[in-house]
């Protein structure tokens, strides 16, 4: 099920990504891509753009068997009212291909939905066939034919059903190669059918594969591991629950290198991921703080290679400690961010967090600070400003104060007592060494 | 180096096979007993050199005596025999007392004797055998001492009884030797058990003939030696005053004695040499000429003994010649081709000529190690000559044709490899793909291209290569990543780690920092570099060095100095880049490392800068270090981290100096800088340092001042801000901007990053743009000495803990829980600790790693 594509890009913004993506993505997963670029260019009234992607998305999906939405763009995009024979012809091949494929593969679903028969499988592979093969005259020219049946459904756009066939299909078949095939395919379909929680178990099931089955050859590893950092984009900024997972598979180190050398790009997401995720509270702190470090480190790291709006403002606030390019690439960022398909949703969301961040470290540099200042910093209003300031205190208990006479915030930072210090380093010590003494005796 | 350089014994042995078959067939047994002879002095180098030697002189004198109708000469055998004669009655004498003694000693089972008397007996043999031949008795005694000790060892088995341990061991001695010394007789043992009579009676006749084949073999290569003293107007004259005609004929019978004399004594190489340029002028065919060269060029590499001298530079000089007309011969006439794997042709008389199933005349020879042999000779000879005389640049200019034999050299085998019939190895393509590139990566493009270019001329335009096509490849870095490539794809091992080193060496050379970095980082050589060869890891460690001095210009300095850390830092640069070798204090190296040290030094004009790189280096770790001394200041753990041992070093030599005159060489002009840098004195700073002569070493001399001005600046300030904060309430940032001539912004910024890091317990007020220093940080003495104790003794418990754990294999898990708490205790450096992270992972990427135990490997050997 490999992703390739070459459809033809209208470029939106210089920070428009759907190029890059597009070669690690497979057809029908790039389609709401071109869909939703389209529909920035509807808005904006572009219509020889609005033109264009539509003859992209006609390119995209001509190879695929979906024949009447295929037939209803060629229409549009020709201004025609009813499509040309051909594709009726071609509908009516896909047709009977399907019915060939669906009675080629009657039987063996027909089993596989017979109690009986699943109550005799086992957990082993090729015990299974030989049981149905002894039993009920299965062979492997079925069970393969319910991947390519998979396949076919696939490409018609029937993401369910094929998502459906092809887990038989794996349940039964014991040969590796169609099997992480079916993988990759089942995984595309529960991402289409927004399945997002079987979605993650794909993710982690061929995430183990490329582990295991590829461990002697890196470069395909490379390649695998790239196309899963690209299709987990999906599930990262649409399932909340997903994002954790999703985001420390990002950050181990075989992941975050891929990223590195192949695909830097990667990082606006992350880098997105990672800040709007903040302040969540269902969130370890920890954890959170130590993925903002990793974030700036690699961001650091690659500047050379890439760098966007987004991955700039990290860059000012956290390595030149800049705050007026911060708020400069803030402004910027929620533009690219509108216009990223992957990001449109999260985009207020990151404002706000990146204000927030904005704000902490600036409190912690400061000692007085003009509220007017700072409300231009976070790009507000003098008003909002001060409310924003007055919510920021309330909530994370800093210690500080608004002096309202002179329009200023005056940061009251507690030096660390020393006694205080040696309390923290010392706390435990005396139990840890009971437990080592307990443990040395035992 | 392969088989068609010489090597001593092989072609001894060569020869004596081949005059095998001048022999009669009577003479046969006597002949095997001598080869016999040969091949047990083999075992033994010291003994067959005198062997050697002793037979050389023989030859030598009896050259003189040549002639085999002369009657002096059969008088002087004749009295040499008489001399002989009864010296080796007396030996047959001892020895037939000796094998009486170990037929009586095997009777009666007393093998402890028997081995002592074998040991005699063997003594004894070989004495006569230099006199002649083998004795037949001995053949027959040590026969049947075989017999007889099989027999006693298999009784040995069927029987209880025991011998008595003596007589065990002096019997597995003998059995053993026996074994050993029978191998070198067993043609003689099996005629002899063949038919022991007629053996033993042929005995006598055959003994007095040993003389006769020698003379034979003298003939064949005589017409070699008198062309040494060949004179214009005059006709050459062999040894018998017969003239020698050099005819096209004749060529292969020349050309044969001369390799039949191969590395034997006292031929004269020079004279060969002569000899063969002679047969290269009548040479008419291409079979005879591409016979000559061959032979002439191994030849001239002959006249370089010994690995430290250099061939002399005139034969160095044809040599090169010659292997371009070969290579121009080879390419006219397409159906003869020089391979490895080609049998020689033997007959002399008619030059093998095209079979009908055969598309090539193949003709033994390695291009591919004449070409490599040339490029070390001419390294060699480049070692040999002081760099600072005009002779060195003279040599140099040789390397231009060089490069020009590598590429034809190249070509030739990618005419070869395209016929897969051939199975040209590809090792063989790797090896002078390999050579070209050497030759190219470590100078600057315009100079490749200038080299590339000459190359194309001389080859005619169809000609095209299909690894380089003279298309694509425009750019010195395009040939670069194509070679490389090609080395990627089609080797293993050091060549490709090579290939990867040079590669990089050459981007870190134009500036391309990340990508050398990144390549080097990916190709994982820093693991495994340790395994790899000395020179190999000499290249290692000069990419090493270049891809630091390229961070240095891009204005990396914390990538610089961690890079150059290793290299520099260990104060041995010169025998790490193989670049001299460095005085010995301790007698550490035994003359023998020495010599080998000697040979790897690299040729001057691929050396890098040493003053410039221990300049760069320092500069880059007085401003690491300079603002580190005055953070950590006069607090406790003020040893803990250092950067570079060698700065401080110097630095503290530098404090001690009671008066301090100006600046003379570059270690000074930093140490100075950094004084003035440390006391405030930014202004200063870079005046000592743009003083530094060496800069205008570098492209862009002035970018890379102005980049140093801009460091220096903002060290300054960090450094003034550590240094005074103690002795301030307040400071305002317009001073501080004025006071370093830095903007506003940048003030803040950099002000802002470090109280951010916790570098600096101070506040920035936005209202009058200062900077509030907080109060009662400073610690007394015994509170910093406290939380130095606890930070020891948590440290302590860690450990702790992380051994019990390790002795008990994890089994113990009562730990988790406390790890976490600990970690709890830790959290309060959280920013800090984010700082130390970013280094560490910098420090990684960065390349500290880079090196590891290869360097103590790469001057060990």
């Amino acid at each position: 099920m490999a992703s390739e594509s070459s459809a033809e890009q209208a470029s939106g913004s210089s920070y428009d990504l759907i190029p890059k993506l597009l070669p690690n993505l497979d057809a029908h997963l790039i389609f709401p891509l071109l869909e939703f670029a389209a529909g920035l260019y509807e808005e904006e009234g572009d219509d020889a753009k609005v033109q264009e992607a539509l003859k992209a998305k006609y390119e995209l999906l001509k190879g695929s068997n979906m024949t009447d939405y295929v037939a209803g763009l060629y229409c549009d995009l020709h201004g025609l009212d009813n499509p040309p024979a051909e594709f009726t012809k071609q509908r009516d091949q896909v047709l009977a291909k399907m019915a060939q494929y669906d009675s080629e593969t009657a039987r063996i679903t027909d089993l596989l939905a017979d109690d009986e028969v699943i109550s005799n499988l086992r957990s082993d592979k090729v015990a299974n066939l030989e049981f149905l093969k002894k039993e009920h005259g299965v062979t492997i020219e079925m069970v393969n034919a319910l991947f390519d049946f998979g396949n076919f459904q696939y490409s018609c756009g029937n993401y369910g059903a094929a998502a459906e066939t092809l887990y038989r299909f794996r349940v039964l078949s014991t040969d590796n190669d169609k099997v992480a095939a079916a993988n990759w395919g089942k995984f595309a379909c529960e991402l289409l059918t927004t399945n997002w929680d079987t979605a993650i178990e794909e993710l982690t099931k061929i995430k183990e594969q490329i582990d295991t089955k590829l461990f002697n050859n890196p470069l395909a590893q490379l390649k695998h591991r790239t196309w899963l950092i690209h299709w987990a984009l999906f599930p990262l900024f649409n399932h909340e629950a997903a994002r954790d997972t999703i985001l420390e598979t990002f950050f181990s180190p075989a992941y975050i290198n891929t990223i590195q050398t192949n695909c830097p790009y990667i990082l606006r997401y992350i880098v997105a991921a990672v800040i709007t995720s903040r302040g969540k509270p269902t969130r370890n702190t920890g954890t959170q703080q130590k993925q903002l470090k990793d974030v700036v480190r690699i961001v650091r790291q690659e500047a050379y290679e890439y760098s966007d709006p987004i991955t700039e403002f990290v860059k000012a606030l956290y390595i030149d400690f800049d705050f007026e390019e911060a708020q400069k690439q803030l402004t910027l960022a929620d533009e690219v961010l509108r216009n990223d398909f992957f990001l449109s949703g999260s985009a207020d969301a990151f404002v706000e967090a990146a204000r927030h961040l904005i704000s902490e470290s600036y409190c912690k540099i400061h000692h007085r600070i003009v509220i007017q200042d700072l409300s231009a910093r976070l790009g507000l209003t003098e008003e909002e400003g001060e409310k924003w300031i007055v919510n920021l205190i309330k909530d994370t208990r800093v210690d500080a104060k608004i002096d309202y006479k002179e329009g200023t915030v005056v940061m009251n930072h507690p030096p660390s007592s020393v006694y205080q210090q040696v309390i923290e380093r010392t706390k435990g010590g005396f139990f840890r060494t009971q437990v080592l003494t307990a443990a040395v005796t035992k | 180096m392969s088989r068609f350089f010489r090597s001593g014994e092989s072609s001894s042995e060569d020869s004596s096979s081949e005059e095998e078959e001048l022999y009669s067939e009577e003479e046969k047994d006597e002949e095997q007993q001598e080869d016999s002879d040969e091949d047990q002095s083999e075992e033994d180098d010291e003994e067959e050199e005198d062997a050697e030697s002793s037979e050389e002189e023989k030859r030598g004198a009896s050259k003189f005596l040549k002639d085999v109708d002369s009657s002096d000469s059969e008088d002087s055998d004749e009295e040499e025999r008489g001399q002989v004669k009864s010296a080796k009655d007396k030996r047959y004498g001892e020895l037939s007392q000796t094998i009486k003694a170990i037929e009586n000693g095997s009777k009666i089972g007393d093998w402890n004797t028997v081995a002592t008397e074998f040991d005699k007996l063997n003594r004894q043999v070989s004495k006569i055998k230099d006199s002649g031949s083998t004795p037949k008795i001995y053949i027959e005694c040590i026969s049947d001492l075989e017999a007889k000790v099989l027999e006693a060892s298999e009784k040995q088995k069927v029987t209880p009884k025991k011998m008595n341990a003596q007589a065990a061991r002096g019997f597995n001695t003998l059995k053993q030797r026996l074994k050993k010394n029978n191998k070198d007789y067993q043609d003689l043992i099996t005629s002899y058990r063949e038919d022991k009579l007629g053996f033993m009676e042929s005995d006598e006749e055959e003994e007095p003939l040993p003389v006769k084949p020698r003379k034979i073999r003298f003939d064949t290569f005589e017409p070699a030696q008198p062309a040494a003293d060949d004179d214009e107007g005059f006709e050459t004259v062999d040894g018998k005053g017969r003239v020698v005609q050099f005819t096209p004929e004749s060529i292969f019978k020349h050309l044969r004695a001369i390799m039949e004399s191969r590395g034997k004594k006292n031929t004269d190489p020079f004279g060969q040499i002569k000899v063969m340029e002679k047969l290269n002028s009548v040479a008419v065919t291409p079979y005879q000429r591409i016979r000559v060269i061959l032979t002439m060029v191994s030849a001239r590499f002959d006249l370089s003994a010994g690995v430290s001298s250099a061939m002399p530079l005139e034969h160095w000089k044809a040599a090169e010649q010659e292997l371009s007309t070969l290579l121009t011969v080879l390419e006219e006439s397409k159906e003869y081709i020089v391979i490895e794997n080609a049998e020689d042709w033997e007959d002399d008389d008619k030059p093998p000529t095209l079979g009908p199933n055969d598309k090539y005349i193949k003709i033994p020879g390695s291009i591919v190690s004449y070409v490599e042999r040339l490029d070390d000779e001419l390294t060699r000879s480049l070692q040999h000559i002081d760099p600072h005389t005009s002779e060195y640049i003279d040599r140099l200019q040789d390397e231009g044709s060089l490069y020009n034999i590598v590429f034809r050299g190249l070509l030739y085998y990618e005419t070869l490899r395209k016929e897969t019939s051939l199975e040209i190895p590809q090792d063989s393509l790797n090896r002078i793909v390999m050579r070209r590139l050497e030759h190219v990566y470590f100078k600057p493009a315009q100079v490749v291209n200038i080299l590339e270019g000459n190359c194309w001329k001389r080859v005619p335009d169809s000609v095209d290569s299909l690894i380089t096509p003279r298309e694509s490849i425009t750019e010195a870095s395009d040939l670069i990543s194509t070679l490389c490539n090609y080395l990627f794809n089609n080797s293993e091992g050091i060549i490709k780690a090579r290939a990867m080193l040079c590669r990089n060496y050459f981007l870190a050379l134009h500036d391309e920092y990340y990508l050398a970095r990144d390549m080097m980082l990916m190709s994982h050589l820093q693991e495994q570099i340790a395994q790899f060869d000395v020179a190999t890891q000499i290249l290692y460690n000069r990419t090493l060095v270049q891809v630091g001095l390229c961070a240095f210009r891009k204005g990396l300095v914390y990538e610089a100095q961690n890079t150059l850390q290793e290299i520099c830092g260990s104060g041995r640069q010169k025998e790490l880049l193989a670049q001299g070798v460095q005085i010995q204090r301790y007698n550490q190296v035994t003359p023998e490392q020495e010599r080998l040290e000697r040979q790897r030094q690299l040729p001057f004009h691929m050396h890098i800068n040493l003053e410039l790189l221990e300049c760069v280096y320092l500069t880059c770790s007085m401003l690491l270090e300079i603002p580190l001394l005055a953070q950590t200041g006069s607090s406790p753990d003020i040893k803990k981290r250092v950067i570079s041992k060698t700065y401080r070093r110097m630095l503290e030599y530098h404090e001690r100096q009671i008066f301090t005159g100006p600046p003379e060489n570059t270690r000074d002009h930093v140490m100075q800088a950094s004084k003035a840098l440390a006391a405030g004195e930014w202004k200063k700073a870079i005046q000592f340092i743009h003083a530094i002569k060496i800069w205008d070493l570098m492209p862009q001399t002035d970018d890379i001042k102005a980049m140093l001005s801009k460091q220096i600046q903002e060290e300054g300030l960090r450094t003034y801000l550590f240094t005074y904060a103690p002795f301030y309430d307040t400071l305002a940032v317009e001073t501080l901007g004025a006071m370093f001539e830095l903007e506003p912004r940048k003030v803040s910024a950099v002000i802002s990053k470090m109280i951010s890091h916790e570098e600096l317990a101070a506040a920035l007020d936005q209202v009058t743009s200062t900077v509030i220093f907080r109060k009662g940080v400073e610690l007394s003495r015994l509170q910093g000495l406290s939380l130095t104790l606890a930070d020891k003794a948590s440290s302590l418990i860690e450990t702790n803990e992380r051994t019990l754990e390790q002795r008990t294999q994890g089994s113990s898990n009562a730990f988790e829980r406390q790890g976490g708490r600990g970690r709890g205790g830790g959290q309060r450096g959280g920013q800090r600790g984010g700082r130390g992270g970013a280094r560490t992972g910098q420090r990684q990427a960065g390349g500290t790693t880079f090196t590891g135990g290869a360097l103590g490997n790469a001057v060990r050997g």
